[in-house]
Parts: structure tokens; C-alpha cells; sequence
């Protein structure tokens, strides 16, 4: 589902070059549940960053079902993180200004759907994360694991086949942390292919593989 | 997607109300100074209506001479008149073309009731001023000894007083004083210049001229300058010693009528032009400033499949709907306008005034929102979602 060949990423500015990925070789099947550990700046956010197509490596492919996607345009990139990517952050990202239903729906927007399509796909997404009480909830009037909670049913709405979480039990107590972890195993179990990023060895464990990285560099 | 904005804009409408205010005074201010110009834009589409080339004005004045003043006006006059440079001489009220003066009166047909300019004059003015005749004919001597006295209107006049009915002949009352009778309709006549609206107008024959000391109107022969006009100063200063003799052409009189209108509209201009540039500038630094607080949502949108050109889109709508909910503030205020009346313009001065303004905001407002656009579209999403 997800390859990556030989990838290298390398931050330049005008006086230094920092090596942030080196040599990266991995495939992520179908359905698969991957975690990635490493200790702080070993590439972990670069990683998914490429794998979300936010980033571009400076070297090597990367690939999404089977089709090489470094060359695409822009809107082709916006296309794919659009309908076949979901992302959740340690820090929620969630607009303060917008009710938790109306969060939900900002990637809807990005495509072809109705005003009434958005809204029963929303509500959807946030019964499937136990949420249809705190619709027309602010985020500011939520607890952080309501946040995530919001911010997985934001990852989900638009029907991703991937899912790319980064922390996402980061910020929350370890109560919270299962929780959310196990919203995610249960949308692996549904079908989603799901990587995820983390500092919690215990969270590691319960996902189906384990990729470890040091100093930009896969450890095998 | 409009909808989305309206909620994104209605739930901060706390932090933008200094913005909704600033760009609703601006639309305030723009349909002010445009309503003026439209107004003064669609007059000067109307013809005029006579013609004013070579036309002299010459201003006597008596002064403290009262002896003959009939007789000499009257021999300044035929002497004006018998000059080879001169075409047509003719007298009127004080209220000549391009003057200051204006003179109006209560004018009733049919209990419909009218103020309209009033120039008194005598049978030449048709000629000199080369008044364009819709019906009907000029007065002439023989009018003067008729029961009525003969009145030529203009067409907005007679629309207001006769509508489809044929106006000739139809007797107007004056007050308690000797009725009038209508012999000509005349087109447009905007004594003021082009600026001035095309208001009602009433010539009315004045038989009695030479009583008092009037304005004489020449028309000049081409090729006419101001040796004529030595000549003229002259002569008169010779018929009747100690008046005073002021020449004026009325072209230039025209030309300072209009400083008269355009002087009001270019300082409006300006000080409106310091204001939306100021609004301009203050939009352009809030956006700056907005874009910069918001990258992690910028970043967020853009992981979510926004393009660069939706994020660019996302800040010009962002300012559109900001600007269309002031602008709805400003429309209810400017609505009255035509619906009171007030000074009197036509309904449509007001209405495109309303369209040329809200045009005008979404005009700058675009081009102070692209900038930032484009700069919130090149946000390099990772790094923005990883600044939080």
C-alpha cells in the first residue's frame, strides 16, 4: 500500500545541512497496523510527513499503491491526502472556532459532496467515536480525549483507506491513551491501514509491527 | 464551502467587528462621494440645451443714476443690436446662464403645483441662446398685448403639468397675478451648466424690459474678439456715463460653474481615496498578521487535501463574506436614501451608487486579501502543522 524506496530527506538552510532520513526501505501492507518508535528527532514526524505527501523526499520513491507520487502536482497530492489519507495530531489541530460537527466536515469540503452528505458523514464519523452528544460543542469545551476523539473522527470521515496518526496519545493521560488506541485498533479491525507514531513502548506492542528509528536511520 | 465561511466568520464576528466597521464606514463613505458623481455624471449626459458659444453677458448697472434709465437702457439696447459683430442681442432676469442667480415661483395647473426656474426675457433669447424648440413657437411682440401672458416651458415642466396632454394653449395660474398661457415647449435648459439636473423651467415674456436695468445677452458674429469688446464698453460708457459695464463670455462663466461642481467632487475624491487607502493598508497588515497566527490551520487544511489555490480561496472568502456582512450593515442605511428621498435624487443615482460601491469594496478587498492568499497558499504544511 505504502513503499518506500531508498528515501533520504535533508533539510537545507543557507549555513547548515541537517540529515533528517537516510535510507529508508518500507512497505506497509494493506490493513496493516504500524507503529514507529524512536527517540526525539530521529526522523519519526519527517517520516510520516512523506508517507501524508506533505513532505517530499529529497531522495529515493515513495509510492502509494503501487504509482510513484513524487513527481505529482500539487492538486493530484491534495487529491490523494484527500481521499485516501486521515491524519491525527498530538495536538489535535482542531479550529477553535468551529463546532466539533462543523471540525469534522473540513475535509468534505475538499471534494464533491452536498451540504446534507457532509453532515450525516460527520455525524457518523462522531457516533462512531462515542461524540453525538458534543456536536455542537466548542473544542475549547472539551477534555483532550474528547479532542482526539474529535480529531479521529475528522481522520475518518471522508472514508480513508490510511491512517496516519502522529502521537495521538501524546497528549493525553494513559486512561485516555488506551482509549484512543483502542478507537484506532478497532478502525484497523473495520479495514483502515493505520501508522502510527509514538514514545509509548506499551502502545508499540499492541499494533502489528514495530518500526524503530535512530538518528534518521531505520534500525533493523 | 459558503457556508462554511459564513460559520467561520460569524463565530469570530467579535474580533473582526473593528474590521466589519471599518469596511462598512468605507461603503458609507464611497456610496456618498459615488452618489455624487453618478448624480453629477448622468446631468452632464443631458444636453444642455442652448447654446453658448460667443455669447457675451453684458452686466449694467445704474448706479445711482435714476434719470431716463428706461430710455437709455433702451438706446443701449438698439445700439447693441445694430452692431455688424453682433447676431442676436436679447434680455433677461438676472438669473442669465452660469450666474449665481436663480429665481423660481409657484406656478399651478389643474391643482398641480410647481416651483420651476423662472427666467422673465424678451422675444429674442429663443434666437440668441439657439434654444431648441419641441413644439409650439416662441412669444413674440403681439403676445404682449393678449389677456395671458405667454410662457414658453421645458419638457420636464410640461410632463409634470400635462403628462400625454397636449400642453399648447393651456393656461397656468400664478398666484393672483395675470395667468399664463403656454406657446412653446422647449427641450432641456440647465442655466447652470451641465452638472446642474434637468429641473423645470418657465420662460415667461416680460414686455417692460427696458424699465429696469437687465442683463443683455449677444450673440457675436465668429471671428468676434475683444477688440469688439473695447469698442462695446465704449460706446455704452458714452450712452450712459457713470454705469457700470461688465463684459463676461460665457464660456469662461461655464468653465467656472464647473470648477463650482468638480472642486466639492475632487475633494470628496481625495479625502475618500486617503481613507479606503488607509482601510486598504489596514486590511492588507490584519491579514499579514491573521495568516501568520493561523499556519497550524493552514497546515491542517492543506493535510485535509486542500490546494494552494483553496487556501488561496479560503482567505479571499474569508474577506468576501466579512466585507458582504458590512456591506448588508451599510445597504440598510444606504436603502433609506431613496426610499426618503433624500436630497431629492433620482432612486437610480442611489441604486447604482449602492452597485459602484459594493463593487468598489470587493475590489480592494480582493486585491488586499490576494497577497496574503498567495502567501498562505505556499505554507509549507508540514512545517506549519509542526510549529504548534
Amino acid at each position: 500500500m505504502i513503499h518506500l524506496k531508498n528515501v533520504e530527506k535533508v533539510y537545507r538552510t543557507s549555513s547548515i545541512e541537517t540529515l533528517a532520513l537516510s535510507n529508508i526501505n518500507l512497505h506497509i501492507q494493506k490493513k496493516e497496523f504500524v507503529s514507529i518508535m524512536g527517540p526525539s528527532g530521529c526522523g519519526k514526524s519527517t517520516l510520516l510527513n512523506i508517507m501524508g505527501l506533505l513532505d517530499a523526499p529529497s531522495q529515493g520513491t515513495m509510492e502509494l499503491d503501487g504509482n510513484p507520487v513524487n513527481n505529482f502536482q500539487d492538486k493530484a497530492l491534495a487529491r490523494l491526502r484527500n481521499e485516501k489519507l486521515g491524519f491525527i495530531f498530538q495536538s489535535f489541530h482542531l479550529i477553535n472556532d468551529l463546532s466539533v460537527l462543523d471540525n469534522v466536515e473540513i475535509p468534505l469540503l475538499y471534494r464533491r459532496s452536498s451540504a446534507r452528505e457532509r453532515r450525516l458523514l460527520a455525524q457518523q464519523a462522531l457516533e462512531k467515536v462515542g461524540l453525538s452528544n458534543r456536536m455542537s460543542h466548542f473544542p475549547r469545551q472539551l477534555s483532550g480525549g474528547q479532542k482526539q476523539r474529535v480529531a479521529i473522527a475528522r481522520a475518518i470521515v471522508g472514508r480513508p483507506e490510511i491512517i496516519l496518526a502522529d502521537e495521538p496519545t501524546g497528549n493525553l493521560d494513559s486512561a485516555m491513551g488506551n482509549e484512543i488506541l483502542s478507537i484506532l485498533q478497532q478502525l484497523n479491525s473495520e479495514g483502515a491501514t493505520i501508522v502510527m507514531v509514538t514514545h509509548d513502548e506499551a502502545m508499540a506492542k499492541r499494533t502489528h509491527r514495530l518500526v524503530r528509528l535512530f538518528d534518521g536511520s531505520q534500525v533493523l | 464551502m459558503i457556508r462554511h465561511l459564513f460559520k467561520l466568520i460569524w463565530n469570530k464576528k467579535g474580533a473582526h467587528s473593528l474590521l466589519i466597521i471599518e469596511i462598512w464606514a468605507s461603503f458609507m463613505v464611497l456610496f456618498g462621494v459615488l452618489s455624487l458623481i453618478i448624480y453629477n455624471f448622468t446631468n452632464y449626459l443631458q444636453p444642455i440645451g442652448f447654446s453658448y458659444d460667443r455669447v457675451w453677458v453684458v452686466d449694467l448697472s445704474n448706479n445711482q443714476d435714476t434719470v431716463g434709465v428706461a430710455a437709455k437702457n433702451q438706446r443701449i439696447f438698439d445700439m447693441i443690436s445694430a452692431y455688424t459683430e453682433v447676431e442676436s442681442a436679447s434680455r433677461m432676469s438676472n438669473n442669465t446662464p452660469f450666474s449665481a442667480n436663480q429665481m423660481n415661483n409657484n406656478v399651478t395647473y389643474n391643482k398641480i403645483s410647481a416651483v420651476p426656474d423662472m427666467y422673465e426675457t424678451d422675444d429674442n433669447l429663443y434666437e440668441t441662446l439657439d434654444l431648441k424648440l419641441l413644439a409650439g413657437r416662441w412669444y413674440r411682440k403681439e403676445d404682449q398685448v393678449s389677456k395671458f401672458r405667454p410662457v414658453v416651458l421645458n419638457k420636464v415642466l410640461a410632463e409634470k403639468f400635462f403628462q400625454d396632454e397636449n400642453p399648447l394653449g393651456k393656461i397656468l395660474s400664478k398666484e393672483d397675478k395675470k395667468p399664463f398661457k403656454v406657446v412653446g415647449i422647449v427641450d432641456t435648459f440647465k442655466a447652470k451648466g451641465e452638472f446642474m439636473s434637468n429641473a423645470p423651467a418657465i420662460f415667461v415674456q416680460n414686455e417692460s424690459m427696458s424699465d429696469w436695468v437687465q442683463p443683455i445677452l449677444i450673440r457675436t458674429r465668429p471671428g468676434t474678439d475683444a477688440t469688439f469688446e473695447a469698442r462695446l464698453v465704449k460706446d455704452i460708457a458714452a450712452l450712459a456715463p457713470g454705469w457700470g459695464i461688465e463684459v463676461s463670455y460665457m464660456t469662461e462663466s461655464r468653465q467656472n460653474r464647473h470648477k463650482l461642481t468638480l472642486i466639492p467632487v475632487i475633494i470628496f475624491l481625495i479625502i475618500s481615496g486617503f481613507l479606503l487607502t488607509n482601510v486598504a493598508l489596514g486590511l492588507f497588515g490584519i491579514l499579514n498578521l491573521n495568516i501568520s497566527r493561523r499556519r497550524s490551520e493552514i497546515g491542517l487544511r492543506r493535510a485535509m487535501g486542500a490546494t494552494g489555490w483553496n487556501v488561496t480561496l479560503q482567505i479571499l472568502g474569508e474577506m468576501w463574506t466579512l466585507s458582504l456582512f458590512s456591506i448588508l450593515i451599510g445597504l440598510l442605511f444606504a436603502v433609506q436614501f431613496p426610499l426618503l428621498h433624500v436630497f431629492d435624487l433620482a432612486a437610480g443615482v442611489y441604486l447604482w451608487a449602492m452597485v459602484a460601491a459594493l463593487l468598489t469594496i470587493f475590489v480592494i478587498v480582493t486585491l488586499c486579501a490576494w497577497y496574503p492568499g498567495q502567501q498562505a497558499a505556499r505554507i509549507h504544511p508540514a512545517t506549519a502543522l509542526h510549529e504548534e
